[in-house]
């Protein structure tokens, strides 16, 4: 499949990475060369065949509703990057 | 409403579960804590943190599906919608796309004494995002996670709403399901019941849809009305002067009662739903289900049947009192202990429900308990509290910590007046007032009400206007 | 004094609680061997400045007799797993300043079964990458060769167990992670099934194919280790809840009653002669020493590697989606509004090859494109789940080798998808989601090579045993 830039910047935007102008040629590059090795499975009639989502679907493990209170929130932004009265702040977002 | 146009909608209810802890984490669900106080590690998408669910809302969601009589699913797959936004932790949420936990179903609602069936196309768990604050700081809005990851019932209608008012009526429908069926608290002043609607029109007859705008933030039965309507008019004046519509999401705005376009969600439509590889598809056998249907608690539909035949009251008080759960639990609480179940009804409608209204509270804050209105109630059986009085103490004890029993006797309403105290009060009276009583004989019968008053204001109301009419009647006459 | 850091994991274990040498003195030895290769090696991101109080604690439990299984056993974790309190940067810029308030699974039942931790190591950025050259902390070399990769994606661990800079190490296999660098430095590595190890705290890269496990100097040691860290958690959905058997017990148990498959046309394939060779080389030491093997034929394995290259960035491009400069994380300077947050903090705080599959991932999910790739790829993935099923009826285990070739040096590889070819022999067993092990199976040039066992759900102690019982009738892993 071959990518656009079009597609490039449409993907960029969905997965919120910038890309620079001048990267974007040898990107397409490395993207293209991906997806034909990819391609390669289209080899396959899958068409009886089930998709699979997980390795093994044994595992079905439920919680019981039990709340647990121990919420250290200063611990958890001690991380963050900028916070305000236990708030997390970002650039003022428009609606 | 428009005679050419027809409208048709369709309602999104996010119904948020009562569990005690949240959809995939064990952080507690409580309303109104302090800032990312409720907030997990699970619920702050931190590196490394998984997911887990939490049983009780595969409860709640087959609860609800089989009380809308729809198809259960023998699976539940949870999915990943992808999209970027600060109050949603993970840059996913998980919800639901394929194999719904809840199927098709249906539910009757009622518009001007008209049944109509309403198609429910399917009901998903998912989480709760947490809430963005625009206007706390300058320049910055402010996340507070709190609210991610609380359990949601996605309820979605089919297109089968023709007007607000329907849309009111089903909303309310909903509501009682729910909180019948005790799986959500339902408070839309609190989030806890929110709602996007769908909304075209179309020429009468056409059997093609428009295109439709989707009103967001919709929370409070009223608003529900009233953003529908002002949208419909929107686009009904927009398509008659030659525009089209545009299909977008829009916002309601209740303070300006309009609706405007939503500019931050235009870009977000491609939301590259994948099965969530970190939950395993929960299996969901028929004896699960069945177990669950055989537990199922009355629903409204069942109870008013039920109070018309066991209390003999009429269809349409048997409605009103089931409109909430807790209102047709105080009633049946107050019927079963008093002896006229019409006179409950009557009172609990009426003057109780009256005061609630005026004060803006639900039953369950009521200040007068079941305890005092069967107090109340009991005593006017008996005779020993006259209506006017059992009305004034309601008011009274509205605002006062007193008992009843104190309340009545520092009113003087104890004792009703002996038939001799009232005809010597009408004779005072009638005395006092005898240029009326004059015109009163000579024909000007409206008097009679004035006469009435007059009894009741030196009584204090503790007579019984039974006997005062037939007393006074007799004695202006003479 | 004898180096205690050339004794094997049981010897260790043995020695400590014999009290012929104790937990200070032996993580000393390890201590002072990393401040001396470190600064080659680069294999560690960071150190635990704590490794001698934890190294005191554990030989006063020793003096109590209150020892757990591995008291005073020094290791070391790749820095995918969260530790309280300790930075957690999973080799990427974006947790550069990342201190995790909490601690992995793996960490706990680590912590709680006595190992002293020695550190962090270096590891391709978020897990991806086959030579630990995508690190934003630098590359790893090859302790047999500096001019040459230790593998990865968990290099540094690898790279730390081989220059025996700690007694076994952690690492996660997504494709290969664990696999691959295990045959480059010439050591033992084991990825069990699907849900043996919790990946709770693990910080994910593709979470189907996840799976965290164990480097070490032998199958025995990697026996021991391994029983350690599996076993079911409330806190992750996928754990498999059932019983861990004692793996040591099955490794080294006598038992020849294995049947190895030998998929004749993927091992006739192989490009490399000399590798094809050191694999046949390696069948006839198992025949020898009374292993029946088997031909099987696999279907589709081939296509194994495109599954995996739509499976895992789809996955990633999710799983990646949290690092947005909000909660935790990169952050860039002076955000002009909330698009310019994201768009620079994640161009900013990711590497090129990160970038890469999230892009390729995001492209495979978007409108359009699902069906033809994503759901494509699930379902070849299912039937590639099925080849194994089918062949797991007539043999115990499967036998290929690890890699198609011995470590390259660094840099030399900058074709994508020559890269991601590394992972062929890997990347089957992780679709499937069936426990996998490397261990060493000769040299090529001086450069070690690893031959692998896949084994059916569940039976990590068949392919613990099968690799124990050619490790008793070769060298190759002591050399």
């Amino acid at each position: 499949m071959k990518i656009s830039e079009e597609v490039l910047n449409n993907i960029s935007s969905l997965s919120k990475i910038k890309i620079d102008e001048d990267i974007k040629p040898k990107l397409i590059e490395d993207l293209e060369s991906i997806l034909l090795m990819v391609e390669k499975m289209n080899k396959i009639d899958t068409s009886k065949i089930e998709p699979m989502s997980h390795p093994l679907d044994e595992a079905n493990n439920l919680r019981e509703d039990i709340a647990m209170h121990e919420i250290k929130r200063d611990n958890y932004q001690k991380s963050a990057p900028q916070t305000e009265d236990g708030f997390y702040l970002t650039p003022k977002v428009i609606e | 409403m428009n005679k050419e146009w027809e409208s048709v909608i369709g309602l999104e209810v996010h119904v948020q579960l009562s569990t005690e802890s949240k959809i995939f984490s064990n952080a507690p669900t409580k309303f109104g804590q302090e800032q990312n106080s409720q907030a997990s590690l699970v619920d702050l998408g931190l590196p490394g943190v998984l997911p887990v669910l939490n049983e009780k809302t595969i409860e709640m969601a087959i609860k609800f599906g089989c009380a809308i009589d729809a198809e259960i699913s023998s699976k539940a797959i949870f999915a990943r919608k992808n999209y970027f936004y600060p109050d949603l932790p993970k840059g996913y949420q998980i919800s639901q796309l394929d194999d719904p936990i809840v199927g098709k179903g249906k539910i009757n609602v009622e518009v001007d004494n008209e049944e109509r069936e309403i198609g429910i196309t399917r009901a998903h768990l998912e989480e709760d995002a947490g809430k963005s604050l625009h206007d706390k700081y300058e320049g910055f809005s402010a996340i507070d996670l709190n609210r991610a990851g609380t359990p949601l019932l996605e309820i979605v209608s089919e297109p089968d709403l023709r007007s607000a008012k329907e849309a009111v009526a089903y909303l309310k429908k909903i509501h009682s399901i729910i909180t019948f069926l005790d799986i959500s608290d339902g408070d839309m002043s609190q989030g806890s019941m929110r709602c996007d609607a769908n909304v075209s029109i179309r020429k009468f007859g056409d059997k093609k849809l428009g295109n439709r705008t989707e009103l967001k933030n919709i929370n409070s039965f009223r608003f529900v009305e009233k953003a529908i309507n002002h949208e419909i008019n929107r686009q009904i004046e927009l398509i008659e002067n030659g525009t089209s519509i545009e299909q977008e999401t829009r916002l309601y705005d209740a303070n300006k009662n309009e609706t405007r376009s939503m500019r931050s969600k235009e870009h977000a439509n491609d939301y590259r739903y994948f099965p969530d590889p970190d939950l395993i598809p929960i299996k969901i056998t028929n004896e699960k289900i069945q177990e669950i249907k055989e537990s199922l608690p009355e629903l409204p539909e069942q109870k008013i049947i039920r109070f018309m035949e066991d209390y003999e009251i009429s269809n349409y008080e048997s409605k009103n009192l089931n409109s909430s759960k807790e209102l047709s639990h105080f009633f049946e609480i107050v019927a079963d202990k008093v002896s006229s179940a019409e006179l409950a009804a009557k009172w609990i409608l009426g003057d109780l429900t009256a005061i609630l209204n005026k004060n803006n509270l639900n039953i369950k804050d009521s200040k007068i308990s079941s305890t005092d209105m069967i107090d109340l109630l009991k005593k006017i059986e008996e005779g020993s509290l006259s209506g006017p009085g059992a009305k004034k103490i309601i008011e009274l004890s509205w605002s006062s910590e007193e008992s009843i029993d104190d309340l009545i006797k520092k009113e003087g309403l104890d004792e009703i007046k002996g038939e001799d105290e009232i005809i010597k009060i009408i004779d005072e009276i009638i005395k006092n007032n005898s240029k009326q009583h004059e015109q009163y004989i000579q024909g000007k019968e409206k008097l009679f009400g004035f006469f009435v008053g007059q009894v009741m204001k030196e009584t204090k109301g503790s007579a019984d206007p039974k006997q005062v009419n037939e007393l006074l009647s007799k004695k202006l006459k003479q | 004094m004898k180096d205690l850091t050339n004794l094997s994991l049981l010897e260790q274990i043995d020695g400590l609680n014999s009290k012929e040498f104790s937990s200070v003195e032996i993580t000393s030895s390890y201590i002072e061997k990393i401040e001396e290769q470190n600064k080659i090696l680069n294999c560690f991101i960071s150190l635990n400045e704590n490794a001698l109080e934890e190294a005191k604690k554990s030989d006063s439990k020793i003096a109590k007799n209150k020892a757990n299984t591995m008291e005073g056993i020094p290791i070391a974790h790749k820095d995918i797993f969260c530790i309280k309190d300790q930075k957690t940067t999973c080799g990427s810029k974006m947790l550069e300043n990342f201190i995790s308030p909490y601690s992995s699974t793996v960490y706990e039942k680590l912590f709680n079964s006595g190992t002293v931790n020695l550190g962090k190591t270096n590891m391709d950025e978020f897990a991806m990458g086959s030579s630990n050259e995508t690190s934003f902390y630098g590359n790893v070399l090859n302790p047999i060769d500096h001019e040459r990769v230790p593998g990865g994606s968990s290099g540094g661990s690898a790279a730390a167990v081989a220059a025996r800079l700690c007694s076994f190490a952690t690492g996660t296999d997504t494709g290969g992670s664990i696999r691959q660098p295990a045959a480059f430095c010439g050591i033992t590595g084991i990825k069990p099934t699907y849900g043996r190890v919790s990946r709770w705290g693990m910080i994910a890269f593709a979470s189907s194919l996840d799976q965290g496990g164990i480097f070490a100097n032998s199958a025995l040691d990697a026996a021991i280790a391994l029983e350690n860290i599996s076993g079911f958690d409330k806190k992750d959905s996928t754990s498999l809840n059932k019983k861990v058997p004692s793996f040591f017990n099955e490794a080294s148990s006598t038992n020849k009653d294995h049947i190895v498959g030998i998929p004749r046309s993927i091992i006739e394939n192989i490009k490399d002669s000399e590798v094809k060779n050191n694999f046949y080389d390696s069948v006839e030491i198992l025949e020898k020493s009374g292993i029946k093997t088997k031909e099987i034929d696999l279907k589709n394995i081939e296509f194994s590697l495109p599954v995996y290259y739509v499976i895992a960035p789809a996955e990633c491009s999710a799983n990646l989606s949290r690092y947005d400069g909000v909660r935790f994380g990169h952050r860039c300077e002076n955000p002009k509004n909330l698009e310019d947050l994201y768009a620079r903090s994640r161009a900013e705080g990711f590497g090129e090859e990160v970038k890469k599959r999230i892009l390729i991932g995001t492209y495979c999910l978007s409108a359009g494109y699902y069906d033809a790739y994503y759901i494509k790829a699930q379902k070849v993935r299912n039937l590639i789940k099925e080849s194994f099923v089918n062949a797991f009826k007539e043999v115990s285990s499967v036998m290929m080798p690890t890699t198609a070739n011995v470590s390259f040096k660094q840099n030399s590889i900058q074709d994508p998808v020559e890269m991601y070819e590394q992972d062929i022999y890997t990347i089957p067993a992780n679709l499937a989601g069936l426990p996998a092990i490397s261990i060493p199976s000769g040299k090529i040039n001086n450069l070690p090579l690893g031959i692998q066992f896949i084994g059916n759900y569940l039976n990590e102690g068949n392919i613990l045993n099968l690799s124990n019982l050619f490790q008793q009738n070769t060298n190759f892993h002591n050399e």
